[in-house]
């Protein structure tokens, strides 16, 4: 039975393969690595993740927490993934429950999608989207430990901080200046709801933010930053050094939201939806995006910043 | 911040403090100053401001309704258990509901005006006015704005009510939070439609509201 399932399987990719043209590049140098293998429109060159043991794997995941359909067929994908690909943690970009958030809801629109990441032990990292009440932050599965903003560290070479974009305070302004300085960590990554920079035909850039933000990323060396809120998948060409990524994408879409003429978009995808994987191996992170139908819609390596000599 | 512009901020939150204790030696009872409002808040950095003396005034009545209100609330909310930081859903539900059922008991014959004050209500208004009509007022309302926001018809608001769990909390950008009063940690402005909501985070309680707070 098993085999027989096994034959489907190399059948169904052969028959993937004809259709799509996937091809994948060796990136070859990384020794003890599997890299995980998808699929990607024949136009471009896919960079697999490489898979190393040893390395921080996570997902990012925004703007999921519909309990409709869509969410589950991508809460597949990723477990799907994770088969393969045995990523540590997810990070949520904000708006985790719509609407109503009975104990119910908890469990409809996040606890039954992501079971089997969960029961895994895959830890989810939250932090909350304008659709997010404040209460989300006691949520055990949510790791918040009753913060609106915290930091942790689950490499020691890198160190995530999550941000409250809702309702930013002075003071998490301050506290998030004072964790970046004190960071000694090679990765830098914050992650909340609002894009600094975002192609979004509904909501875009959030300027104010961005003024008040951006000068702290650059001055504390702040190699990637994730965000959600709109409604779709945008890697930003890097803005002054730093990398931006719109993952807005995991249960509600945006179709045809992304302005094709903001002349900021490395990579847009707007029209299902999609989740970022990616892996951490000393000075690069490579990525990959990836759709509810399981096609690996962008892909990628970047290098982190470094202090000024 | 720059050190300059907090200097100054500095500069007009004390000018607006000696101008109310001017005021209050020469007739009226003594105003507080809305940057100190409440108590245990750090002062509002205004991006819309100074008030005048009178303006100050009026919002100082909303700072001692607001005093009264975190009093009662750190009451009420002193007889139930803590939350853990590892709560499950049933937890925060029920925490939330016991909390906000002893809040509506507490406050039964709660009515509109009772924390946005008559007093207050136009300088709220007239705040709220000079962010939104200024050249960023439009990205922020759109910011504020949502496709999953209930039509503001569909909901009737009542103070010390439920928050109503089919409408989904907005964005409330900095610029907005920077211009009103600051409130201490369990309460929060939002907005349902035009109305600016003053919610209560922790019993998900509607503690009052201003209709037609955001101009068309």
């Amino acid at each position: 039975m098993q085999t027989r399932h096994r034959s489907y399987v190399v059948l169904l990719s052969l028959l993937l393969l004809i259709l799509t043209g996937t091809n994948y590049r060796d990136i070859g140098s990384i020794t003890g690595a599997t890299p995980v293998e998808a699929q990607q429109s024949s136009a471009e060159q896919l960079v697999p993740l490489p898979n190393k043991g040893g390395s921080l794997k996570f997902c990012v995941l925004g703007d999921f927490g519909t309990g409709e359909r869509p969410q589950y067929q991508l809460a597949e994908q990723m477990a799907a993934l994770h088969g393969r690909f045995n990523y540590d943690l997810v990070v949520l970009v904000g708006d985790n429950l719509y609407g109503s958030e009975r104990p119910q809801d908890f469990q409809q629109k996040f606890e039954l999608p992501y079971k089997p990441l969960l029961d895994s032990g895959v830890k989810f990292y939250a932090s909350l989207g304008n659709h997010d009440s404040r209460e989300q932050r006691f949520y055990k599965l949510f790791n918040m430990e009753g913060k609106l903003y915290y930091a942790f560290s689950p490499k020691s070479n890198v160190r995530f901080f999550a941000f409250d974009s809702t309702y930013p305070e002075p003071e998490e302004i301050k506290w998030l200046e004072d964790e970046l300085a004190a960071s000694k960590n090679d990765w830098k990554i914050v992650f909340f709801h609002h894009p600094l920079y975002s192609s979004g035909k509904r909501h875009g850039s959030d300027l104010r933010l961005r003024e008040v933000l951006e000068p702290l990323f650059l001055k504390y060396n702040v190699s990637l930053v994730l965000n959600g809120h709109d409604h779709f998948y945008e890697r930003v060409k890097p803005q002054k050094g730093i990398n931006y990524f719109v993952v807005g994408s995991g249960g509600e879409l945006r179709a045809g939201n992304i302005d094709r003429g903001s002349g900021i978009t490395a990579k847009g995808f707007d029209t299902d939806l999609a989740f970022m994987a990616a892996e951490i191996i000393a000075d690069d992170m490579y990525f990959n995006a990836i759709s509810r139908t399981g096609q690996t819609v962008d892909s990628g390596v970047l290098t982190r910043r470094k202090p000024a000599p | 911040m720059s050190a300059t512009r907090g200097g100054v901020i500095s500069l007009v939150v004390a000018a607006i403090l000696a101008l109310s204790a001017c005021k209050h030696e020469e007739s009226l009872p003594a105003p507080k100053p809305t940057s100190e409002s409440p108590a245990s808040a750090p002062p509002t950095e205004r991006v819309v401001g100074p008030l005048s003396n009178e303006d100050a005034q009026a919002l100082a009545t909303m700072t001692d309704r607001l005093n009264e209100y975190i009093e009662l609330y750190t009451k009420l909310e002193g007889t139930l258990p803590k939350l853990p930081k590892d709560a499950t859903p049933q937890q925060i539900d029920n925490n939330q509901r016991m909390l906000g059922k002893l809040v509506q008991q507490a406050r039964r014959t709660a009515k509109p005006g009772d924390i946005f004050t008559p007093q207050a209500r136009p300088v709220i208004k007239h705040l709220l006015a000079s962010v939104f009509g200024g050249p960023d007022g439009k990205q922020l309302k759109a910011s504020i704005m949502d496709e999953r926001q209930a039509a503001p018809s569909a909901v009737k608001l009542r103070v010390n009510a439920r928050y109503p769990d089919i409408v989904p909390l907005t964005s409330v950008p900095p610029q907005v939070l920077q211009t009103l009063p600051k409130l201490t940690e369990n309460l929060e402005y939002r907005f349902i439609g035009d109305s600016l909501i003053l919610l209560d985070v922790h019993a998900h309680v509607i503690v009052d509201f201003i209709d037609g707070a955001m101009p068309h």
